[in-house]
């Protein structure tokens, strides 16, 4: 039976094109299915355009959603680059 | 998966500098691991495309994994096809239907992780449907 989790991370730089890149790359070694949401928007972690889309900037939160058998590390490896990644640009 | 070669990406432009920035730019996104080669402009560096180096490029980023290939714009497209009729390479070889920029960027992402020549063909083609506002 799948699992789900959750967590939100306040940005503390704008998610620019380069960790879009890596969130997309490390989502995609997971079988879950992994979301990004920010406000109303959502996007596959997998698509790097679309987390590219959703245009999220510091100061906002960014809440990652899986669901699948390994959701909890997918969802831990997504806030480690979110953490890691927002305050540099590019 | 780690282990396996990844696909690699072909970017033919008219302009040597439109595919080389493009590959530069797919590259630093993708994070590295995938094989970039641009083949833009003509054999004496003017604008247009050239076969040879067409065909140098997918050499220099074909893998087992195979390479996809991404037009630019309209004689780009005859020119891969021109290649690909005369030519046989040892890897699966794929042309994609995809906005240059986006596609290419899609196309490395999946790449880089672990995707192959269909999933990688298909990030690129669904780049055309993605909003960037």
């Amino acid at each position: 039976m799948p699992g789900s989790c959750e967590a939100a991370i306040t940005l503390t730089g704008d998610l620019h094109a380069r960790p879009a890149g890596s969130l997309a790359v490390t989502a995609a070694r997971f079988q879950s299915v992994v979301e990004l949401s920010v406000g109303a928007s959502m996007a596959d972690a997998k698509s790097v355009l679309a987390v590219m889309g959703l245009g999220a900037t510091r100061g906002q939160q960014i809440t990652v959603r899986a669901v699948g058998p390994d959701a909890a590390e997918a969802v831990a490896a997504m806030i480690g680059i979110l953490a890691e990644a927002t305050p540099v640009g590019g | 998966m780690s282990d396996e070669a990844r696909v690699g990406i072909v970017l033919v432009s008219h302009s040597a500098a439109l595919a080389e920035g493009t590959a530069e730019v797919a590259g630093q996104i993708g994070g590295g691991g995938v094989i970039i080669a641009p083949a833009g402009g003509t054999d004496e560096g003017g604008i247009g495309t050239s076969i040879a180096r067409v065909r140098r490029a997918v050499q220099a980023a074909g893998t087992s994994a195979g390479v996809v290939i991404l037009p630019d714009l309209g004689s780009s497209v005859l020119t891969v096809r021109a290649l690909l009729a005369e030519e046989d390479f040892p890897g699966p070889v794929a042309l994609a239907d995809a906005p240059f920029v986006e596609g290419a960027v899609a196309a490395t992402v999946t790449a880089a992780a672990g995707g192959d020549v269909k999933a990688v063909l298909q990030a690129a083609e669904e780049a055309r449907h993605a909003r960037k506002l």
